[in-house]
C-alpha cells in the first residue's frame, strides 16, 4: 500500500532582491529596493499606502515589468530575458486582496483548473488534491459551491487553497485581510499562521500588525520606494529606529488618535 | 379649486381610458372588418402554403440564420482578439473591417456574393453559402465590438490570478476570460441572432432556387399565387415571430439574471 501523500510542502524558495527599481512613466515607484528572503522565512512588507509595497510584491512574479534590478526566485532569475515565466509562476503563489476567485467556476473546479489544464493532471487526482487542500483552509464542505455564495473570507481561504493546489514554494499576499469583514479576518490569518508554521516562505503586504508581530520573522518597512527599516518583527514594531517607521506605526497602531504634534 | 396630486393622477388616468374607448368604438364602427379579413386573414385561401411554409421556409430561414451567427460568432472572436491585441496593425486591421462592414448595408454584401463571386471566380455557391456567408462576414463585425466590450468587462485581477497560478496567456483567455465575456454578453448577442433572422431575408435578392425558400420568399410568391391579399406576408411575417419572440423573451430573461456588478 503507498503511503498516504506527503501533506508537507515542496523544498521552500528564497527570494534575493538587487537594486529593483519601477516607475510608471514619471512617478517612480521603487527606487533601488534591495531584500533577501531565506527558503522558509515569513516576511512582512509594511508601509503607507503609496509606498510600493505593493509592486514590489508583484515584481516577484512579474506581474510588474521592473526597470531596473534583478530577482531571483529559488532556481529562477525572475528579470532575466529568458525566463520562463510560466513554469516560475507555477511555483509561487499568489494571494489577492480581492480574492479574484473564477466566477464562473465551483470552488473545486478554481482549484483543479489550473493543475488539470496546466499541469496535466487527472481530473480525479487535481479534485483529491484540491480537496486536501480545501480542508486545511476548513472549507472541504463548500466544494460545489459557486464564489458568490460565500462569504469575503470564505472566498479568500478559497484563494489560499487554489494557490497551493500548485504546491508552490513561496508564497505572496497582497493585502489579503484588508477586502475583508472584521469577523472573518481572524480565519484568514489563521490559515497563513499554520502555512508558516509549515515552513512555507511567505512575503505578505498586510496593515495588521499583530499578525506581523506574531507571524513574521522579519518586518520591512518601505517609505516612499525605499527600504527605510528592517529587522526582527518584535523589534520593528516595539522599538523602531527610523522617525518615520515610528510616524508609520503610530499611525496604523492608534487610528483613532487626533495627532496634535504637527 | 386646488386638485391634489392623488386627484391629478386620477383625472388623467381617467382622460388616457377616455379617449381609448372612444378611438376603440369609433374603428369599430367605421372599419370594413370583412376586407381586413380578406386581405390579412384569408386563412382558408392561403392554407396550401402549409405546411411547406414551415418544413422548407421556416427551415430554411433557420439554418441561413444559423450558419450566419455561427461564422460571425468565430469571425467576432478573432476581430475582437485582434481588436485587443497588442500588434498595432491586428488593431488596425479589425477597426478597418468592423467599420466597413458596419457601414454598408448588408443588401450589398448579398449582391456581391450572389452575383459578384460567380462573375469574378465562376463559383456556383448555393444559397446556404451565399446567405451564411453574407451574414457571418456582416454579422461578425457587429459580434465583434459586443465580444470585446464583454472581454474588456472582465475585471482585469481574473487575468492576474489566471497569469500568476502559471497559465500561458492563450490558455487563462481560452479557460477564464472568454467564458466570463460570453456570460456577459449573452443578452446582445441574442438581439444580434434577432437581428440576423430577418437580415436571412435578403437572400432574395439573388434568386432562389426550389427548395432553397425562406421565410419572405413564400410570402412573396404567396402573393401572387393565391388571392388572398396581404396574407401570405402575415403568415410570412408570424412565421419570424415564432423565432424572434422567444429568442427576444430569452434575451429579457437573461438580463434580469446578470447579477449586478460590484
Amino acid at each position: 500500500m503507498t503511503p498516504t501523500r506527503e501533506t508537507t510542502d515542496r523544498a521552500p524558495a528564497g527570494v534575493v532582491i538587487e537594486d529593483l527599481h519601477k516607475a510608471y512613466g514619471d512617478n517612480e515607484v521603487l527606487k533601488g529596493i534591495d531584500m533577501t528572503v531565506e527558503p522558509g522565512e515569513v516576511v512582512c512588507l509594511i508601509g503607507a499606502s503609496g509606498s510600493g509595497k505593493s509592486t514590489l510584491l508583484r515584481c516577484v512574479n512579474r506581474l510588474e515589468d521592473p526597470n531596473r534590478g534583478t530577482i531571483t526566485v529559488g532556481t529562477h532569475e525572475a528579470t532575466h530575458a529568458d525566463v520562463d515565466l510560466d513554469a516560475m509562476r507555477r511555483e509561487i503563489g499568489m494571494v489577492f486582496q480581492q480574492f479574484n476567485l473564477f466566477p464562473h467556476l465551483s470552488v473545486l473546479d478554481n482549484c483543479t483548473i489550473t493543475p488539470r489544464r496546466v499541469l496535466r493532471q487527472s481530473r480525479s487526482a487535481a479534485e483529491q488534491e484540491a480537496m486536501t487542500q480545501l480542508r486545511r483552509v476548513g472549507l472541504e464542505e463548500l466544494a460545489q459551491r459557486r464564489p458568490d455564495q460565500l462569504s469575503g473570507g470564505q472566498q479568500q481561504r478559497v484563494a489560499i487553497a487554489r494557490a497551493l493546489t500548485m504546491r508552490p514554494k513561496l508564497m505572496l499576499f497582497d493585502e489579503p485581510t484588508s477586502a475583508l469583514d472584521p469577523e472573518t479576518v481572524g480565519d484568514v490569518l489563521a490559515i497563513m499562521r499554520d502555512l508558516a508554521g509549515g515552513g512555507m516562505t511567505m512575503i505578505v503586504v498586510t496593515h495588521e500588525m499583530g499578525f506581523a508581530r506574531e507571524v513574521a520573522d522579519r518586518v520591512v518597512f518601505l517609505d516612499r520606494g525605499r527600504v527605510m527599516e528592517e529587522g526582527p518583527a518584535a523589534q520593528v514594531i516595539a522599538d523602531p529606529q527610523q522617525p518615520r517607521t515610528r510616524d508609520f506605526l503610530r499611525r496604523v497602531l492608534n487610528p483613532t488618535q487626533v495627532d496634535l504634534e504637527d | 379649486m386646488a386638485l391634489t396630486t392623488r386627484d391629478r393622477a386620477r383625472l388623467s388616468l381617467g382622460i388616457q381610458a377616455g379617449v381609448f374607448a372612444v378611438v376603440v368604438i369609433a374603428l369599430i364602427v367605421v372599419i370594413d372588418w370583412e376586407a381586413i379579413r380578406l386581405s390579412f386573414f384569408d386563412v382558408a385561401a392561403v392554407a396550401p402554403m402549409f405546411p411547406e411554409i414551415l418544413t422548407v421556409g421556416l427551415v430554411n430561414t433557420l439554418s441561413y440564420t444559423a450558419v450566419g451567427f455561427a461564422l460571425g460568432l468565430a469571425g467576432g472572436m478573432v476581430l475582437a482578439l485582434m481588436k485587443l491585441s497588442s500588434f498595432p496593425v491586428y488593431r488596425w486591421l479589425a477597426t478597418v473591417y468592423i467599420e466597413f462592414f458596419r457601414g454598408i448595408p448588408a443588401i450589398l454584401v448579398f449582391l456581391a456574393l450572389g452575383f459578384g463571386v460567380a462573375i469574378a471566380f465562376g463559383w456556383n455557391l448555393t444559397s446556404l453559402q451565399i446567405a451564411g456567408s453574407a451574414l457571418g462576414l456582416v454579422a461578425s463585425a457587429y459580434i465583434a465590438e459586443t465580444l470585446r466590450a464583454g472581454l474588456q468587462a472582465v475585471p482585469k485581477g481574473q487575468m492576474e490570478a489566471a497569469r500568476a497560478l502559471g497559465m500561458p496567456a492563450w490558455r487563462a483567455m481560452v479557460t477564464i476570460q472568454i467564458p466570463q465575456a460570453l456570460r456577459i454578453v449573452m443578452p446582445p448577442l441574442t438581439n444580434e441572432a434577432i437581428l440576423l433572422t430577418k437580415d436571412s431575408s435578403l437572400i432574395f435578392v439573388v434568386g432562389l432556387t426550389a427548395g432553397a425558400g425562406e421565410l419572405t420568399k413564400f410570402g412573396r410568391d404567396g402573393i401572387n399565387m393565391y388571392q388572398a391579399g396581404l396574407t401570405p406576408l402575415v403568415a410570412a411575417g408570424a412565421c419570424y415571430l415564432i423565432i424572434t419572440v422567444p429568442l427576444s423573451l430569452l434575451a429579457r430573461r437573461m438580463e434580469r439574471r446578470t447579477p449586478a456588478k460590484k
